[in-house]
């Protein structure tokens, strides 16, 4: 070391990222609003503190070309005409307004493709992504934009929205830059306004109301279709619980790594549950009030492949709601137009910018122009080999596991590398036998 | 005109009722003794007349497109909610959040509506002939809000192009409702709709309430109320 040199010494809690933080807000006036969902370091268990257990000794495999590992998923399954998907992987509500039309319309061919569905969003249906979709999902929402009874009933699900793991316990966001006149006129806003949309439903508040609420549903579509509740990950046993009473078909637990158009960043970083955490709790009230298995569960927040989705199945999902991901097989974050993400102030990989309308990729925005870099049949196309790419991991998995079906992966097939992950999820630790706390069922122990 | 009975029936009973006599072509309907039940008429997209000789419960004409309903009583929360056309109208009071999310047509209340009347309401046209509870108007969009009476605390709170008339008092107006000068156009419409809607209040004179339209986009200059409604 020459004399001259000299040790740079970086204060652990004012961070290069907490004073550019700070002295952004000195300049705003308000907190920071940006898309995408957490980014900060994950220090919490995730699912890559678990590990399959393939079959050995004690248990027999299946044979990847001859023996069949089904993938078919029910949700609803009480319902007059339930929800009959090819695949456990479904793509979830992201609004046309965060999303461009030709985003939305890949995503909805890209699903149908491949036997799946796809869900509207906070800004009602796009004709488009309905006569492309094989099973469309529709959102009801706190903000009721382009709410259409002709809309619900073309619908194969209803999904009431009560809150998103990116930012439980608030309502959307659309900043004026994507409040264009088309999706202003689509919402009944004045055009460049900066949206937000209500935390609470208009009519109705708790999970009393929310019975009515749901029993109006169905008699607007003839009690044919399931009803969905979805919720952010917070208090997921207690709420899991209530929705069931509410009388949901099926429940949707988005965990905090959720993405999403634009929310404020302290919100995405400092709020709910991580996704392994929220599906563990999900089944235990499930089997707690004797539902588990009848009410259908979709886990969502973080999903980036087959392996995750596969270990959300083993813990108790029954289907699987992917976002982001979806959005990278459209090309998010992908290096290409380089200098439109350089003008962003990012670099590929490194994007958060859905909230500014100037995706360099054409997926969040209003922009025609940037839209014309998503040409929809090639980007359906890819949406499609992502799902079937994640699907044929999850059967590779399963069969590894002597599974002949999907859904018949459990947590006995897992083994946690953490304590953390062992006490969430009620899996033993790697190298012992033990469990540490409770997991999936940990009510039943505290009460027994 | 075809009449039926509530009595004994579940909500789904008298929905498929109410839809099976209008499939025969029945464009009236009489339907005695509601006694409060929730989610009657729901979703119901044709023009038919539907008479509720007595009071309903939550969301009563909620999601219609089309109908005329008319409640002799009172309703419940949410009612006529997100109708996209058609007209409701309540001869007594209405609980909270009626006409919440309104795309279209008319919700007429006689008496008085309690809290959030016309939350989010994104067009059409809301008519209270009495008092109404606080956050009226609550993120209005589009369309017309109406109170003969008194307004409650924080009246038409953050909206967006909604435009709110009282005749009664408004003292506690909310974040970003601002007083405006009545029209000549508004007054002919005020009192068209008056006779219109058979409202025997008499009103003098109407103040107009529409958005400052300060909260419309984030603005650091506008600190304290951002505060409040962010
Ligand atoms: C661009 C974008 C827009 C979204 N819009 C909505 C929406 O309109 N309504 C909603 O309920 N959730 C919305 N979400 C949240 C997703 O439905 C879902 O909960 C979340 O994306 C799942 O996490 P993942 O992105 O990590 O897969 C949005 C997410 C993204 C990324
Ligand atoms: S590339 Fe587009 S979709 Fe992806 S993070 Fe950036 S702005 Fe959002």
């Amino acid at each position: 070391m020459s004399d001259n040199a000299r040790v740079l010494k970086t204060s652990g809690t004012f961070t290069p990222e907490v004073i550019e933080d700070i002295q952004a807000k000195a300049d705003l006036g308000r907190y920071r609003i940006r898309g995408f969902g957490a980014l900060r370091e994950r220090r919490w268990p995730t699912f890559d503190d678990l590990t399959f257990l393939p079959c050995t000794l004690t248990r027999i495999p299946l044979e990847g070309y001859r023996e069949k590992c089904s993938t078919k998923t029910v949700l609803g399954a009480g319902c007059a005409k339930p929800i009959e998907l090819d695949i456990p992987i479904m793509i979830t509500g992201m609004s046309w307004g965060a999303l461009s039309f030709n985003a939305k319309t890949a995503l909805a061919k890209g699903a149908a493709k491949v036997g799946s569905s796809n869900t509207t969003g906070d800004g009602g249906m796009l004709q488009a992504e309905r006569d492309h979709s094989k099973m469309l999902i529709y959102e009801v929402l706190p903000s009721r934009y382009g709410i259409n009874i002709h809309h619900l009933r073309q619908a194969d699900g209803i999904e009431l929205t009560i809150g998103q793991g990116a930012k439980p316990g608030t309502g959307g966001l659309l900043l004026g830059s994507k409040v264009s006149p088309t999706i202003a006129g689509q919402r009944d806003l004045p055009a460049g306004v900066d949206q937000r949309s209500p935390a609470r439903h208009p009519d109705f508040l708790g999970p009393d109301d929310m019975i009515i609420k749901i029993e109006e549903l169905r008699e607007a579509t003839d009690h044919k279709v399931p009803i969905f509740v979805k919720m952010g990950a917070t208090r997921v046993f207690d709420d899991v619980k209530l929705a069931a009473k509410a009388g949901a078909d099926v429940i949707v637990v988005d965990g905090m790594e959720g993405g999403t158009g634009a929310s404020p960043e302290i919100l995405q970083e400092h709020t709910g549950i991580p996704t392994l955490a929220a599906v563990c709790e999900a089944r235990a009230a499930l089997e707690d009030v004797g539902l588990y298995g009848k009410i259908q569960l979709i886990i969502a927040g973080g999903i980036r492949n087959g392996v995750d989705a596969a270990k959300a199945m083993a813990l108790g999902a029954d289907a699987i709601y992917i976002g982001t991901a979806a959005l990278m097989a459209l090309n998010c974050n992908k290096p290409v137009f380089v200098e439109d993400y350089k003008a962003l102030g990012t670099e590929p990989y490194h994007c958060h910018h859905c909230h500014t309308g100037r995706c360099p990729v054409g997926i969040t925005t209003q922009d025609p122009e940037l839209m014309k870099r998503l040409p929809i049949d090639e980007a359906a196309e890819r949406v499609a080999n992502l799902l079937k790419a994640m699907t044929l991991e999850i059967q590779i998995l399963a069969r590894s596991c002597g599974k002949s079906d999907v859904h018949d992966l459990e947590p006995e097939d897992l083994r946690a590398f953490s304590l953390e992950a062992s006490m969430i999820c009620g899996i033993p630790l790697v190298g012992t036998r033990h469990v540490f706390g409770g997991g999936p069922g940990w009510k039943k122990e505290e009460t027994h | 005109m075809a009449s039926m009975t509530c009595d004994g029936r579940p909500t789904r009973e008298i929905n498929a009722e109410i839809k099976r006599l209008l499939a025969e072509g029945h464009a009236e309907i009489v339907v005695k003794n509601p006694a409060a039940r929730h989610n009657l008429a729901v979703g119901v997209v044709q023009p038919c007349t539907l008479i509720f000789e007595g009071s309903v419960g939550y969301y009563c004409g909620g999601m219609i497109d089309g109908p005329h309903v008319e409640i002799k009583g009172s309703a419940g929360w949410g009612l006529a909610e997100s109708m996209m056309n058609g007209r409701v109208v309540v001869h007594g009071n209405a609980g909270n959040a009626a006409a919440a999310a309104i795309r279209g047509g008319s919700v007429i209340i006689h008496g008085d509506a309690a809290a959030r009347a016309g939350i989010a309401i994104k067009g059409g046209v809301v008519l209270i002939e009495g008092n109404c509870g606080y956050m009226a108007g609550f993120m209005g969009q589009k369309g017309v809000l109406v109170v003969c009476g008194d307004a409650g605390e924080a009246f038409a709170d953050s909206m967006y192009e909604t435009i709110c008339f009282v005749g009664g008092r408004a003292d506690d107006l909310g974040n970003d409702a601002v007083v405006a000068t009545p029209t000549d156009a508004d007054v002919t419409f005020l009192s068209e709709l008056m006779v219109r809607h058979g409202v025997k209040k008499h009103v003098k004179e109407f103040k107009k309430i529409v958005s400052g339209r300060k909260l419309w986009n984030f603005d650091k200059r506008e600190w304290k109320t951002w505060s409040e409604a962010l």
